[in-house]
């Protein structure tokens, strides 16, 4: 099984794919049988730098029944959907070493651009990473969030629904490359944050509506130092996450959905059922733990929240950045903001080039905030006070201008509609 | 989301929504920010995560499986807020634990489901379609003939009698210590099983899509389409979609063309 132990880049899956589909749709041949050189899913060959597939064994005799013996087997597929390219999802910028890192979660990378890398948002200019860390080497999967740690030279990658791991690597890190260290963390992890001072690391879990408080150099099977978790944190399907290490404050970003995890928890107090509230960003004590309340919640109709999803703090001007996904728009509050407030600025607009923000970061040192878009292939720059629909100080690329985003997140199911004949497939 | 069935029928997509402990039904042609016609949530839904759902058009009822809950629901298929199953399976006997699968054949009144457990049996259980409570299941197909490790997606073809499974395996074997270690375990790789409905035990798939050519690593969903002879499949690892024809699954012989009428 080689291909699952190697690599194959990019430009090289994008040709294979390219064939496949050629032949299949083109042709109109029906490509059943396992044919050398064409499937798009095969092994790379190192010393030639081609395509191949690798033999492996076909599965075993089948007994006979309503369908033939041994019906099947290795068998290539006629179509296949998917993105060739990098899915920009989370962002971190370090401006001290003039760097910016993003996590890919469609093919499981992280990359590394200049800072000063980008065009202006017209370009069709694909930006080169420095560099990229991916591979089976790299345990890297589904991975969501992202941190830097400028003094210690470290990444920091979550795992989202497969993987289950946080991996960090030397900032220097590239290619097929094991991790530093790693640290298994709960299942559904998403956002990461770090607090230098604390030297911790808070991770927010989806699933169990959690918040988890590791020793920043934790690995492996290490506990956890704190937990938040309970129906007193509000935390609804927390994503982003910002540690405030001058404040000692940790803020999250809630989707707002929440059901109870067992019947035990469903039966405690009154008889609860599951619930879609309004999205929130809660702030809590930097050493909150355990059911402890939320000392402020943004959420209301004025806020504009719409799937939050990345959130990052500005220090220097005390605000407080927000990645809402779902009405395509960076939202910027007051940090101590709270309540059914509006934002202080809003950026959003067909002039910004904002499309699915799954990330943000901000350089308070340089004036910018950072964008990562999900439902394009491509991040977006603006000057830190941008407000309203402007268009981006400059656009990293990662594929060639108009390549559709297919926004695979890792979905666990399909269904065909056979009234229109369409593959339905959840996220 | 984690799973979805599709009712040609009243042209409606059902789906579990895991982190806010409902199920929504959406017109067949939604787009967009577009809400549900009808919605399931609440304390008396007895709903905790559910993971997968499957609609039983002739019967007129929405079965819902749940991980955490180790359980089935059954919902009319009108079923709209607040309402309580029409009938449940849980409990010891049933043998369900992380339920991640269920698909219903009205011709042969059976409920199929598919459960992964660390302690206990991971398969896929078969269920009358009308049990109720702590009940044992009539057929668990289960074993080391049966390739599965770990399971999610079932689809019944009623047509057939026939079951698709997507065996996920994704065993991770991730070792740190190793001088470059990988998650895939290659030699547990995942596939698309089918079995008959009437199996029973450690029965070996009747037909299956595996192997390095079919791309597949850890499939977790799975679909049909009888008229064009095609199973679908999407898969974690290569975050895609994959179609293959197999004509030969589809295949109908003159036994089997004696459908068993819906009661």
């Amino acid at each position: 099984m080689r291909f699952l132990d190697s690599w194959v880049t990019p430009a090289k899956t994008a040709a294979c794919l390219t064939l496949l589909v050629g032949l299949s749709a083109g042709l109109g041949l029906n490509m059943r049988t396992v044919e050398p050189n064409i499937s798009p899913f095969a092994a790379e060959d190192e010393s030639q730098g081609a395509c191949s597939t690798p033999s492996g064994s076909l599965p075993g005799t089948v007994e006979a029944s309503g369908l033939e013996t041994a019906t099947g087997g290795d068998i290539v597929p006629v179509r296949f959907v998917g993105d060739p390219y990098p899915s920009l999802h989370s962002v971190a910028v370090d401006p001290e070493n003039n760097k910016v890192v993003m996590t890919d979660s469609n093919r499981g990378g992280l990359l590394v651009y200049d800072r000063a890398a980008g065009t202006p948002l017209d370009s069709s200019a694909v930006s080169e990473p420095l560099t990229q860390v991916r591979g089976p080497a790299t345990g890297m999967m589904f991975v969501a969030g992202v941190a830097s740690d400028p003094r210690n030279h470290e990444l920091f990658a979550v795992n989202n629904d497969i993987g289950d791991r946080m991996e960090v690597f030397p900032s220097d890190a590239e290619g097929n490359t094991k991790p530093k260290r790693i640290l298994f963390v709960p299942h559904g992890s998403w956002g990461v944050a770090l607090n230098p001072k604390r030297e911790e690391v808070a991770i927010t879990v989806e699933h169990a509506n959690t918040v988890v408080v590791y020793r920043r150099n934790a690995s492996l099977g290490d506990a956890p130092l704190r937990v938040l978790h309970g129906s007193n944190t509000g935390l609804q399907d927390p994503h982003g996450i910002s540690f405030d290490e001058a404040h000692n404050e940790i803020s999250v970003a809630n989707h707002g959905n929440w059901a109870p995890l067992t019947r035990a928890e469903s039966l405690q107090g009154e008889l609860k059922g599951g619930k879609f509230d309004l999205p929130s960003i809660t702030t809590y004590a930097g050493d909150a733990n355990e059911d402890q309340a939320a000392t402020r919640k943004i959420q209301g109709k004025h806020t504009e929240l719409n799937w939050p999803m990345g959130i990052a703090l500005d220090p220097v001007h005390d605000e407080i950045a927000v990645a809402s996904y779902g009405n395509d728009s960076i939202l910027i509050f007051q940090r101590d903001a709270q309540g059914d407030v509006t934002p202080v600025r809003t950026i959003g607009g067909s002039r910004t080039g904002i499309a699915g923000p799954m990330g943000v970061s901000i350089d308070a040192k340089n004036d910018e905030i950072w964008v990562t878009n999900y439902r394009e292939h491509s991040a977006a720059v603006f000057a830190r006070t941008a407000r309203g629909n402007v268009a981006p100080k400059r656009v990293l690329r990662n594929a060639p201008s108009g390549s559709p985003a297919v926004g695979f997140g890792n979905p666990g199911a399909v269904a065909y509609d056979s009234k229109r004949d369409q593959i339905l497939v959840p996220n | 989301m984690h799973g979805i069935a599709y009712d040609a029928v009243h042209d409606e997509m059902i789906v579990p929504v895991h982190l806010a402990g409902a199920v929504l039904v959406f017109h067949g042609d939604a787009n967009g920010e577009e809400g549900p016609v009808r919605m399931i949530q609440g304390p008396h839904t007895q709903i905790l995560r559910p993971e997968t759902v499957t609609v039983d058009v002739p019967h007129g009822e929405i079965i819902v499986g749940e991980d955490g809950g180790k359980d089935i629901l059954v919902f009319s298929r009108q079923a709209q807020g607040d309402a309580a199953p029409l009938r449940i399976i849980r409990g010891l006997k049933t043998g369900l634990d992380e339920v991640r699968g269920v698909a219903v054949d009205p011709a042969r009144n059976v409920i199929v489901v598919s459960s992964y457990s660390k302690k206990g049996t991971t398969g896929l259980f078969v269920f009358n379609r009308t049990d109720e409570g702590d009940v044992a299941p009539k057929a668990v197909i289960a074993g080391p003939r049966t390739g599965i490790i770990r399971i999610r997606q079932v689809e019944v073809d009623s047509a057939q009698g026939r079951i698709f499974a997507a065996v996920k395996n994704n065993t991770e074997s991730y070792r740190f210590e190793a001088l470059l270690p990988s998650p895939w375990n290659s030699a547990e790789l995942g596939f698309i099983g089918v079995w008959d409905i009437t199996d029973n035990g450690d029965v070996a798939p009747r037909a299956i899509l595996k192997g390095p050519a079919s791309g597949m690593v850890w499939p977790a969903g799975v679909a049909f389409n009888a008229r064009n002879h095609e199973i679908y499949t999407i898969d974690s690892v290569r975050n895609g979609m994959l179609a293959y024809s197999v004509p030969e699954f589809f295949r109908v012989n003159s036994a089997e063309k004696q459908q068993p009428t819906v009661h």
